[in-house]
């Protein structure tokens, strides 16, 4: 601006110097008009040249800034399109992680599933080392560590609905495959499964071996069959507060711990259990963890030596009970077990009664048959001293043990006691199926131990148990000529 | 075997002690079981739709839900997904259990019926109109006060405007705009393919980035603030405008556009098995009633029935309108000349 009023104050004052010096002067000649003329024209160019600044100048700066504004805009756009192309690609990302497999490795194993969950194999594992310690036995059984268990679990879906498990064992002394079945899911309430696997009858029996109170299971389970092949139709109803099996199978004897492939006669059983949790989904706290059921078979045998039991065992694993040589299973045999527990907060409580109803022939003489009506029953009890949770399924640690943080882990007591009477017409004199000489009539024991939850994974267990015996009438030293006393211990690694 | 003759008099013997022990507890276990059956006979149908089709669906399923229930005393839910038309039809075909499918073109209906055999190749025949019930278009959706002074396609194609459109390998609504953007450039240039290729190819430079469905391309226009123009399902434009405020944006009908026919099927096969073939049908067919037709021209759908069309025509602008069979033999050419991997939309876009 300042240029321009100095250009303009020469320019207008100028125009009257100029005339006013020519006024002035008493002459004039033709060198001075032209030089006055000349600066008239330059004053005219000048104005000329300030004019068009002005023009140009007040043209320039809208141009400019329109540039500005549009380069700021283009540059706005394309810092948007990145934004966005950006959440774009996450999105992309996120859903192709939708689509990738799933693995999974914790404490509940290794998994490794579709995208969708519609395929999964899992990987599981239970191993428990044992050690059993005999006191006062006269050396009729040897004390030593054991293998009780080492069993690789293989489970998982195929196509959704089609559920599978394999579980072979390679503890003890025999190879055997446990658990080989398929169940298809319609739904949670309507389930059917084929295979070999637990027959639907014992409380006890159907707890998973991980997650017994002692290290073996009471006498009661001595009078449940084991698992058996057959075809079962099974669910849980109204969320899990009731639950149902029924199905039909190839048939076994009282437990055995020996597992077969094969089904070794004609004769087939029926079995089924229900059980109810009828607070389960409730907010009855003190309840929820209420469970009463009964369970059941019925088979019935014909001239099958197999169809009777091996033997009833002590919490040892000593057989205290067998059926003389030449004594058949050979008529109906049925099985009730009402059964229940009761787990609220720290304290489990499991309770189970079993009869086992079996017709028996002798096949040498004095020929006959009887029907005999063995009973068992058991109670045991928990309490989780470090204020875990107790559940059928176990005892979730909440501080795992770590010396660095300062974590011991879930410690729970646990107590049992449990009986198993043999019918009395088993030792009848006139027509015998035991020999009192090899055979106790009952047994009664009671146990109590320690459990030591170092976390989710690993176990520690310790026990002592005494069995009395009753109804031996034998001379020479054999396991129920005297109480069976025992110290258990297990180290147990399952995930 | 142990079920031969010879050992039927064993199992006699057997039935008469299973009569007297487990009958009860066989009974009270049918008992469940049959429960387990009844409780899971709960009608539930999952409609499998394109992007922009939640709103419609919405105030819909719940007519329909009321209709049903007034007619038989069932209840009915009803669930949605929704996507890009293409990518809605391969969830489908990979095995996403859907009753019915409310998809952006039969062709992708056609994939499911060809490619996974969920129902009849000729499944377009079974309900009035092409199973179609209702239409649509493309419009242009613009910011207030259009200032690029975008009226007709030859204004997209121009440099320097902004265009935000779905990848037309995904979207149904993609695939229409771009065969609207094509048929224009017939019309205007004597058929000559050559040109109508420069034409689109000019358009998908103006394109920076490709939204997998519909309603991801109205959230970068509109939400984000990206690019001038919205090729846009008519519908689709009036949802942004009631939702975003008409004071953000401008709807601009283009002389020419093309006849959008959003196709309806029961996936047969799926809802066999679902035991719910009877109300899946039912549901499509009650769009077309006048209830589920007036639905539709709410939510800026074109209705098949002309009186309710009629009543609303206020809503929609008249335009010149070509059809895929018109100008493209049908929607199989039309996927394999411009869609099919190597076609013409993979030769003129670069990303």
């Amino acid at each position: 601006m300042k240029l321009n009023q100095l250009i303009l104050t020469a320019a207008v004052g100028a125009q009257f110097v100029f005339p006013a010096l020519a006024a002035d002067g008493t002459a004039t000649n033709s060198t001075e008009a032209a030089e006055i003329e000349a600066l008239r024209q330059q004053v005219q160019a000048l104005d000329q040249k300030v004019q068009s600044l002005e023009q140009q100048r007040e043209a320039e700066p809208p141009a400019v800034a329109d540039t500005n504004q549009e380069q700021i805009h283009e540059l706005d756009q394309k810092v948007r399109i990145l934004a966005r192309q950006h959440e774009l690609d996450q999105e992309d990302a996120a859903a192709a992680a939708k689509t990738r497999p799933l693995v999974k490795l914790d404490a509940s194993g290794f998994t490794l599933s579709s995208a969708d969950t519609n395929f999964v194999i899992s990987l599981h594992g239970l191993i428990q080392l044992d050690s059993r310690t005999f006191f006062n036995d006269h050396n009729l059984v040897n004390s030593g560590f054991l293998l009780r268990r080492a069993r690789p679990i293989i489970t998982g879906t195929v196509f959704h609905d089609f559920d599978f498990n394999f579980t072979p064992d390679f503890g003890g002394s025999t190879v055997q495959i446990l658990d080989a079945y398929l169940n298809y899911r319609y739904n949670p309430e309507l389930q059917l499964e084929a295979g070999k696997f637990k027959s639907p009858v014992g409380l006890e029996a159907l707890q998973s071996d991980a997650y017994g109170f002692f290290n073996e299971r009471s006498l009661v389970t001595d009078l449940v069959p084991n698992r058996d092949l057959g075809v079962e139709l099974h669910g849980d109803l109204f969320g899990g507060a009731a639950s149902y099996a029924a199905g039909l199978f190839g048939g076994v004897s009282d437990y055995n711990g020996t597992t077969v492939n094969t089904d070794s006669d004609n004769d087939k059983a029926f079995a089924g259990r229900i059980f109810l949790q009828p607070w389960k989904t409730t907010d009855v706290g003190a309840l929820k963890g209420l469970g009463l059921g009964v369970g059941g078979s019925y088979e019935s045998d014909r001239n099958a030596a197999a169809g009777l039991t091996p033997g009833y065992t002590t919490d040892g694993q000593q057989k205290f009970f067998t059926y003389s040589a030449g004594v058949i299973a050979n008529g109906q045999h049925w099985r009730i077990s009402p059964q229940g527990y009761y787990y609220y907060g720290p304290l489990g409580i499991l309770g189970e009664y079993v009869i086992s109803d079996q017709e028996v022939s002798r096949t040498t003489a004095p020929l006959g048959s009887a029907d005999l009506r063995n009973k068992a029953w058991e109670v045991s009890a928990s309490w989780v001293l470090t204020g875990e949770d107790a559940t059928y399924t176990g005892v979730t640690p909440r501080h795992p043990f770590n010396l660095h943080t300062g974590g011991w882990g879930a410690w729970q007591v646990v107590g049992r006691y449990e009986e198993l009477n043999v019918d009395n017409n088993a030792f009848s004199a006139a027509l015998p199926f035991a020999a009192s000489t090899t055979s106790a009539s009952s047994a009664h024991a009671w146990s109590a131990g320690l459990n030591w939850y170092l976390n989710r994974n690993v176990r520690l267990n310790a026990s002592f148990s005494h069995t009395l015996f009753s109804g031996y009438a034998g001379a020479t030293p054999a396991v129920p000529a005297q109480a069976e006393n025992v110290v258990f211990t297990r180290i147990q690694l399952a995930f | 075997m142990w079920f031969l003759p010879e050992y039927n008099w064993h199992f006699n013997c057997l039935k008469l002690e299973i009569q007297k022990l487990m009958k009860p507890f066989l009974i009270l276990l049918l008992a469940s079981a049959l429960a387990a059956v009844a409780g899971a006979k709960e009608i539930k149908l999952l409609n499998v739709s394109y992007d922009p089709t939640r709103e419609l669906y919405q105030e819909y399923n719940a007519a329909f839900a009321k209709y049903w229930k007034a007619k038989t005393g069932d209840d009915v839910t009803i669930s949605q997904s929704h996507g890009g038309s293409g990518k809605q039809a391969q969830s489908v075909i990979n095995g996403l259990e859907a009753d019915v499918v409310t998809l952006a073109l039969a062709y992708d209906i056609d994939a499911i019926a060809r490619q996974a055999k969920l129902l009849p190749v000729d499944w377009q025949k079974r309900l009035p109109d092409n199973s179609t019930p209702y239409t649509s278009t493309i419009v242009f959706l613009v910011r207030k006060g259009n200032p690029k002074h975008i009226k007709d396609w030859d204004d997209v194609v121009k440099p320097g405007v902004t265009v935000v459109v779905p990848n037309p390998k995904t979207s149904g609504g993609a695939r229409w705009a771009y065969l609207a953007a094509y048929a224009y450039a017939l019309e205007t240039y004597g058929h000559d393919d050559a040109r109508a290729k420069d034409f689109v190819t000019r358009l998908y430079k103006n394109v920076p980035i490709l939204d997998s469905g519909a309603r991801g391309s109205t959230i970068t226009f509109a939400q984000r603030g990206i690019g001038d123009v919205l090729l846009a399902w008519e519908n689709e434009a009036h949802l942004a405008l009631k939702e975003f405020g008409a004071d953000q944006f401008e709807i601009v009908t283009p002389p020419l556009s093309i006849l959008a026919e959003p196709p309806v099927a029961v996936v047969d096969k799926t809802a066999k098995r679902h035991g719910t073939t009877d109300v899946a049908r039912a549901y499509l067919e009650y769009l077309y009633s006048d209830e589920g037709q007036e639905i539709a021209a709410r939510n800026f759908y074109r209705p098949r029935n002309p009186a309710v069309a009629e009543k609303y025509a206020a809503n929609f602008a008249r335009l010149k309108l070509v059809t895929v069979e018109q100008e493209f033999g049908g929607w199989q050419k039309a996927q394999q000349t411009h869609f099919a991997d190597g076609g013409i939309f993979d030769q003129i876009y670069q990303p």
